[in-house]
């Protein structure tokens, strides 16, 4: 195989095979609800690091 | 919903589509589409779906109304029942094609063809397509008698409802599939190279990312890589919004939806591209595999596989079974998507005539299997062509085309932003909001423009075929005309149907529907 072509394959694989990976790493293990009541979030979540300076 | 979009289009069409539109170049494009138009537009089918839903609406009709407080809205959403109809007629008969390989390979029915003449001969023979003065090798009823079967079982999943019968499918026959395409794209890429054809798997793969820069500046691989996003996610089906009416509030989509794509993309891009494309270029060149490649968009499977099957065969001594669970993994797949496909027109007469889930699927199950029979018996003239460019690729863009605008234009982008926010379990990165807003309608209107100037006018007036550039022969024109006035009698039946429905049940569309408390899967 040429060397364009295995660049290729392997940024399509690895950009798929992650964007699996992760969202289904999210699925499985985050178990933190967004928006719980359903009624759509007035803001966006805050980040850990955020949180941790407020305590 | 996975089980929904992983389908034939992953191991069947996405190869083919790959390796004819420039392999590399064609992946820029295809990433593209994904980005800006296929992961979009699963969150806005998504979204439409759940608000619709909040309605106890699971057709499109009733959707665009629930969002567009317009007496238009309603019969926009025709588009919604029409081209989902339209593509499972045709779909169930590609799909036949699997459920028949899988008892020829348990028959070992094509065992000793191993060449492309061969085999190609004897998929032709079995679409009723031998050429005059050759013997066919199957019998003239063969692949009625295919299809007669796929549509029936079809229509009895259909008849018992989406938790009863496709989700149960999905659960069982999803994983098997993909573990079984694991370990076939692993069979096949370690295939050594065959004597008098002396090509490799690699070359194979070569074949579909060697990158030639220069065709990017050809709509043509735009419009396939579009096209090809929108067949494999069953974006601009119907099918993700009936299933997403189903959902609550407190049920995320935002992150199911990217995890669906990424399932999919998983399915096609890793497994489907590892699999027909470097056996076919194994076992019968790269020239070979172009040609087949070029003569029908499902045609290389089924031309390829069997091969495989029987190089298999001769050092373990199950190459038949390999072959009946690959197109018969193969089939569940097309039936988990083909059902789908007629799960809005289910809705529609559920909801608003209130008539019985069986008696609506049996009653459609009829008019798809009369006009299926029309395919089969056609499929030389051109019908299943015609059929599958106006409501297989510019259907599809126009129902996506649809609904961005009602739901993110007139719905407003802060309300549809919110509404795929509901119950969410990731905030999805702002850049989409924009994305969605302004260049995923605009990507669909410069698609919509270049295909009508290059392609849908030469085609309406009969300058080209659906399926070839050559023209449209006298003796197709019939058949051609034939499979357009069945299309138009689609549109005005649901517009007249849209029209009872909403008179019957005494709607105003200016006031909208009234929301229910309960979800409608607890209903």
């Amino acid at each position: 195989m040429s060397g364009g072509a295995i660049a290729f394959m392997a940024i399509s694989w690895t950009f798929v095979l992650s964007l699996t990976a992760w969202s289904f790493a999210k699925l499985l293990t985050d178990k933190k609800h967004f928006d719980p009541d359903g009624i759509g979030p007035e803001s966006p979540p805050e980040p850990p690091h955020a949180k941790k300076k407020t305590k | 919903m996975a089980g929904n979009a992983v389908g034939l289009g992953n191991f069947l069409r996405f190869p083919r589509q790959a390796a004819a539109n420039g392999g590399g170049s064609y992946m820029i494009a295809y990433f593209i589409a994904l980005l800006l138009l296929g992961i979009p537009l699963m969150w806005i089918e998504w979204g439409v779906g759940r608000n619709g839903g909040r309605y106890r609406k699971g057709h499109l009709p009733g959707m665009f109304a629930a969002l567009w407080k317009h007496p238009a809205a309603k019969y926009v959403g025709v588009v919604g029942m029409v081209v989902p109809l339209g593509v499972m007629i045709y779909y169930t008969y590609i799909e036949s094609w699997t459920l028949a390989f899988a008892i020829f390979s348990a028959t070992k029915d094509y065992w000793g063809l191993t060449t492309q003449e061969g085999m190609i001969g004897y998929l032709r023979s079995f679409q009723g397509l031998t050429p005059a003065g050759s013997t066919p090798v199957h019998a003239s009823y063969t692949p009625y008698a295919f299809f007669t079967v796929t549509m029936l079982i079809n229509i009895y999943v259909l008849s018992k409802g989406i938790s009863g019968g496709i989700e149960k499918l999905a659960k069982i026959g999803m994983p098997i599939l993909f573990l079984f395409a694991i370990v076939l794209a692993g069979v096949v890429l370690t295939l050594p190279a065959q004597p008098g054809v002396g090509a490799t798997p690699a070359q194979g793969l070569e074949f579909i990312y060697a990158p030639d820069f220069s065709r990017l500046g050809s709509p043509g691989i735009w419009l396939a890589a579009a096209g090809q996003i929108f067949f494999t996610l069953s974006v601009g089906m119907g099918s993700l919004q009936a299933y997403a009416s189903y959902l609550s509030t407190k049920d995320d989509i935002a992150l199911n939806g990217i995890a669906t794509a990424a399932t999919n993309e998983t399915a096609e891009v890793v497994l489907g591209g590892s699999i027909a494309i470097p056996a076919a270029v194994t076992f019968f060149g790269v020239a070979g595999a172009m040609q087949i490649a070029q003569g029908g968009s499902f045609d290389l499977g089924f031309a390829t596989m069997p091969v495989v099957f029987q190089q298999i065969d001769k050092t373990l001594p199950i190459g038949n079974l390999l072959g009946v669970m690959w197109f018969g993994l193969l089939f569940f797949a097309g039936i988990t998507s083909s059902v789908s496909m007629l799960t809005p027109i289910t809705a529609f007469f559920r909801e608003e005539f209130g008539i019985a889930r069986e008696k609506v699927a049996w009653t459609l199950g009829a008019v798809c299997f009369s006009i299926g029979m029309l395919h089969v018996h056609w499929l030389g003239h051109g019908f299943l062509d015609e059929w599958d460019y106006w409501v297989g690729t510019f259907g599809l863009v126009l129902v996506a085309i649809t609904e961005v605008v009602i739901f993110v234009w007139i719905f407003k982008p802060e309300n549809a932003w919110k509404s795929i926010h509901m119950g969410a379990d990731i905030n999805i990165p702002k850049i989409f909001k924009f994305i969605m807003t302004y260049v995923t309608p605009i990507y669909l209107l410069v698609i919509l423009t270049w295909w009508g100037k290059d392609e849908a006018l030469p085609i309406l007036l009969n300058q080209r075929s659906a399926g070839s550039s050559s023209p449209v022969t006298d003796v197709d024109m019939p058949f051609i005309m034939i499979s357009r006035g069945i299309l138009l009698l689609f549109v005005v039946v649901g517009l007249i149907l849209i029209r009872m429905a909403w008179k019957r049940n005494g709607y105003d569309d200016r006031k909208g529907f009234v929301e229910i408390l309960t979800n409608r899967a607890e209903v």
